[in-house]
């Protein structure tokens, strides 16, 4: 049970109506409708830094899917469990992401390994990130690719924190498909 | 546009109602906001709505409201509404129950100034008004009016009736009735039962979409909404389809979102339906 009452189509708020467009928008938008103000600039933000942009989608899901896994956000990863491999990434790819694995040599791609080194130090680390850590990254990305996937792992973690704090439901469809995958 | 380029231009309703309360010391049967004595207060602070007042002025707006539930429960009310009305002309609804002798006393600070207190009565005799609106209340308000008229303060009376349901004879009756306590032709109107809150549950009422009631900004201790007919509550929730912000202060925040919303209005929308 969510612990607020998530608001439908048919409640919609004024300012969020051509936003429901009629249906139901999934569980975030629900809580976040509570404040159509907050809503209308929250949105735009998470999809501008979880959606497609310039940075690879793959790259992107990863940075979700992993730092979803270390916040132990359910919501989150079974939402991007799905998303991600409808991105392409590979089974035991999403496995790894999700904490399932003792390591993650799955990744041998040597940008992807020092992605994955990144987010597991933003995502959960206290103070600074080693300068190791974020010399590796600078070897193979560009400033500007370095910035919005540190965006990416901040706007999932709020979301994380939000999903997890607000109990809130995955949709069947997800759990269904999850269940196809052998993730449930 | 700016909120006072579009009141000025009549895009815009001049006007701004507070919910000052929730609950009442009746419960009607087409209520809106399932007040009753023992409803959800949600009061909005006699400071919060004096604040609000003084930036509606500024910000271009030309008239203030006060509704509930019953407003005169506060027992500041008639200090708040003599601050208001120095503010802008305002009115306030009221269901006339609660004028007690000492009560009018109070009020006296608010002859001659631009307020008027509009009170309803549904029926023009008690069976089929109390019927509606609870014992006694035809009888406290009859007595009410005329003391008030007396007093310097202009009452304004409400009939709230389903749609097509007051006949010629009723209504001309009504009219003797409000014009004996004193209260002309012009401050009595008729208006419908709303499809929303209690009437919803008694399946009374006409059911509307926002473009049909006019867009005067409503602010409720819950955020604000588009009309006073927006705060609703079923079922002890409170509706949020008209919901506009959380955030009321500033007011420019609500005024505005209102604004854009009013442009975006298709062409030809005309809004019918009044609480006042
Ligand atoms: S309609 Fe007015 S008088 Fe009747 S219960 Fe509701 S708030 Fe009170």
């Amino acid at each position: 049970m969510p612990l607020v009452e998530l608001i439908d189509h048919r409640s919609a708020p004024l300012l969020l109506r051509e936003l429901f467009g009629g249906d139901d928008p999934g569980p975030i938008v629900g809580a976040l409708a509570q404040v159509p103000e907050l809503c209308l600039v929250t949105l735009p933000f998470v999809g501008a830094a979880l959606g497609p942009s310039h940075v690879p989608l793959r790259w992107k899901e990863i940075a979700i899917l992993r730092t979803s896994a270390l916040l132990g956000c359910r919501y989150c990863v079974d939402a991007h469990t799905v998303v991600a491999l409808d991105a392409g990434l590979a089974a035991e790819e999403v496995a790894t992401l999700r904490c399932e694995r003792p390591d993650t040599a799955t990744f041998t791609d040597p940008v992807e390994r020092a992605l994955v080194a990144w987010i597991d130090e933003v995502a959960t680390g206290r103070g600074p990130v080693p300068d190791h850590v974020g010399a590796e990254l600078r070897r193979h990305l560009d400033d500007h690719t370095i910035v919005e996937l540190t965006v990416t792992v901040g706007a999932t973690l709020l979301l994380n924190r939000f999903a997890t704090a607000l109990c809130l439901p995955s949709s069947p469809a997800t759990l269904q498909r999850l269940a196809a995958e052998g993730f449930r | 546009m700016s909120v006072a380029e579009a009141v000025q231009a009549g895009t815009l309703p001049g006007r701004v109602w507070f919910y000052s309360n929730y609950h009442c010391n009746l419960a009607c049967t087409y209520c809106l906001t399932e007040s009753a004595p023992s409803a959800r207060r949600r009061v909005l602070a006699p400071a919060t709505i004096i604040e609000l007042a003084g930036q509606a002025r500024r910000l271009g707006f030309t008239d203030l409201g006060i509704t509930g539930g019953e407003p005169f429960l506060l027992p500041s009310l008639p200090e708040l509404l003599t601050e208001l009305a120095q503010v802008l002309p305002t009115v306030v609804l009221s269901n006339g129950t609660l004028f007690t002798e000492a009560r009018i006393a109070r009020l006296a600070p608010l002859a001659g100034l631009p307020l008027a207190i509009q009170i309803s009565l549904d029926a023009p005799d008690p069976e089929r008004n109390d019927e509606l609106r609870g014992p006694e209340n035809f009888a406290k308000v009859a007595a009410a009016v005329p003391q008030l008229v007396r007093a310097g303060i202009r009452v304004r009376v409400a009939t709230t009736v389903e749609p097509d349901r007051l006949d010629e004879a009723d209504h001309a009756r009504l009219c003797e009735l409000h014009r004996s306590w004193g209260v002309p032709d012009e401050d009595h109107l008729v208006r419908p039962v709303i499809r929303r809150g209690r009437a919803d549950e008694s399946g009374m009422g006409v059911v509307f979409d926002h473009s049909q009631i006019p867009a005067e900004l409503t602010i409720t201790a819950d955020g604000s909404f588009w009309s006073p007919f927006g705060p609703t509550v079923r079922q002890g929730r409170l509706d949020t389809d008209l919901l506009l912000t959380r955030t009321v202060d500033p007011l420019s925040r609500p005024a505005e979102a209102l604004l854009a919303l009013v442009g975006g209005l298709p062409a030809g929308a005309d809004a019918q339906i009044g609480i006042r």
